[in-house]
């Protein structure tokens, strides 16, 4: 146990070293979602009903943006390799591994998504509901595109392949996660069914994602 | 059964054999399908002439879908066996996959217009085959950034059985979404069960259809196949080359 979580450690030690930690994804967060009523018009109703809609695909997009960070540099350095020798099992320390790095990077979201929430004019209760469900997506989305980064690690330009391969894949933590603040927004008493669902791909992605993950990390070691 | 076509030798002689059948099987289906749905059927009580677009239209979206189960199946062979037929078919199945899918698409909007009135609605099942395509592209993608033969194989895999349980999920969620989403603004085709008179040239354009994705297939295999004896042919001369010449500089 204590070894796995000095690969935790390592991780989001790592991510504050390499990248700034949470500054990326948070900055590229602030700045989608300070650009998109600039193309959508000041509108206050029209802004209040995509709020919620636009908060959840701009998260989504954030962690794609950081996906490449994932598993490229552990991939070409060798540290895969070793940890493919270890007797820890591989889809554990992937697990430990992604979790590390995705909870260092993308805690702020939740928080930002609520502030962006009420300055679109979305009132306090849906907004909360929003950063609550996008706080539970971050597992999932974050070990997704692990999945799809472990895939092409290495590769030369892998961002644009991680967005190809995980968008579809991210499909239903989106739909839970944006329809909790659009329900919400709404007055739809699913807000909270939309909540619980989008904890259940988590909690889906956390029991099978590492085995995903290993197989795709001893497929690219060969 | 599956270590005998390992062989490639004795898979190039079924597929030598099995081609044409296929191709003359593909013409003599469609031919007929294509006759049934223009002459031989019926137009729909409430769609009109319109109603013969299903006959190219389902077909269509049942080989996107057999074709992705198809290469999800062949991934698997691969993965458990290591079986190179099993790759080589995954590899040469997904773009026809992709080509279906996005008939599929079309034929669906061309239907879409003049039945519900616009070219593209944001319908659950319409969404999860367009999700179906990225699924097919990504994977298409991933194969090609692969230089490593090995390595493209096995990462694709691992992709194409991971796409089974995301589509799975993915329809059951963008079911959720539409109807949460959406009021019935689609007319559904609940209507009573498919008349005996449609039923046939849909059938006969169905296995038509089958046996053109088979038939593209097995000659998108042979030739792969004769594509990667010319490249070892090639290699061998240029080794040949190579060793001929250092041999000469060392008896000079």
């Amino acid at each position: 146990m204590s070894r796995l979580g000095a690969v935790f450690a390592r991780e989001a030690r790592l991510a504050w070293s390499g990248g700034g930690g949470p500054a990326g994804p948070a900055a590229f967060f602030l700045a989608a979602i300070t650009l998109a009523p600039l193309a959508i018009g000041p509108s206050p109703e029209l802004l209040a009903a995509a709020g919620p809609g636009l908060m959840g695909f701009a998260a989504l997009l954030s962690v794609l943006q950081s996906a490449e960070r994932l598993y490229g540099d552990d991939f070409s350095d060798g540290t895969l390799d070793l940890y493919a020798l270890s007797p820890m099992g591989l889809s554990l320390l992937c697990l430990a591994k992604t979790l590390g790095q995705g909870i260092a990077t993308l805690w702020p979201l939740p928080v930002i998504a609520l502030l962006g929430g009420l300055m679109y004019g979305v009132p306090l209760q849906p907004s909360m509901m929003l950063a609550a469900a996008l706080a539970a997506a971050i597992p999932a989305l974050v070990l997704l595109a692990g999945f799809a980064g472990a895939l092409a690690a290495g590769v030369r330009r892998s961002g644009l392949l991680i967005a190809l391969i995980a968008a579809p894949m991210m499909v239903p933590v989106l739909i839970f996660a944006a329809g909790a603040g659009r329900a919400g927004f709404e007055g739809d008493e699913r807000a909270l069914a939309n909540l619980v669902l989008t904890l259940a791909v988590s909690l889906g992605a956390i029991a099978l994602a590492p085995f995903g993950i290993a197989a795709a990390v001893k497929s690219r070691l060969g | 059964m599956l270590s005998y076509f390992s062989n490639p030798q004795r898979f190039d002689g079924l597929a030598r054999r099995v081609i044409p059948v296929l191709g003359v099987l593909t013409v003599l289906l469609l031919g007929i399908g294509i006759y049934l749905s223009f002459f031989g059927s019926p137009p729909d009580y409430q769609q009109g002439d319109t109603v013969r677009i299903m006959y190219v239209h389902v077909p269509a979206a049942y080989m996107a879908m057999a074709l992705y189960a198809a290469l999800a199946g062949a991934s698997f062979v691969f993965f458990v066996w290591r079986h190179a037929l099993a790759d080589a078919a995954a590899e040469v199945i997904a773009p026809v996959g992709a080509v279906f899918t996005v008939l599929a698409l079309i034929t669906g909007s061309l239907w879409g217009k003049p039945m519900w009135g616009t070219w593209w609605e944001w319908d659950a099942r319409m969404t999860s085959v367009l999700v179906l395509l990225l699924v097919y592209l990504g994977y298409m993608a991933l194969r090609a950034a692969l230089e490593d033969a090995q390595q493209a194989a096995r990462a694709g895999a691992v992709l194409a059985m991971a796409g089974v349980v995301n589509l799975v999920i993915v329809k059951f969620s963008v079911d959720w979404w539409s109807s949460l989403h959406q009021p019935a603004s689609v007319i559904r085709f609940d209507g009573p069960t498919i008349h005996s008179s449609q039923l046939w040239p849909l059938a006969i354009m169905a296995l038509a259809y089958t046996m053109l994705a088979a038939w593209l297939v097995f000659y998108r295999l042979r030739s792969r196949a004769v594509i990667q004896r010319a490249r070892q042919i090639e290699r061998r001369k240029l080794q040949a080359a190579r060793a001929a010449q250092s041999t000469q500089g060392s008896g000079a």
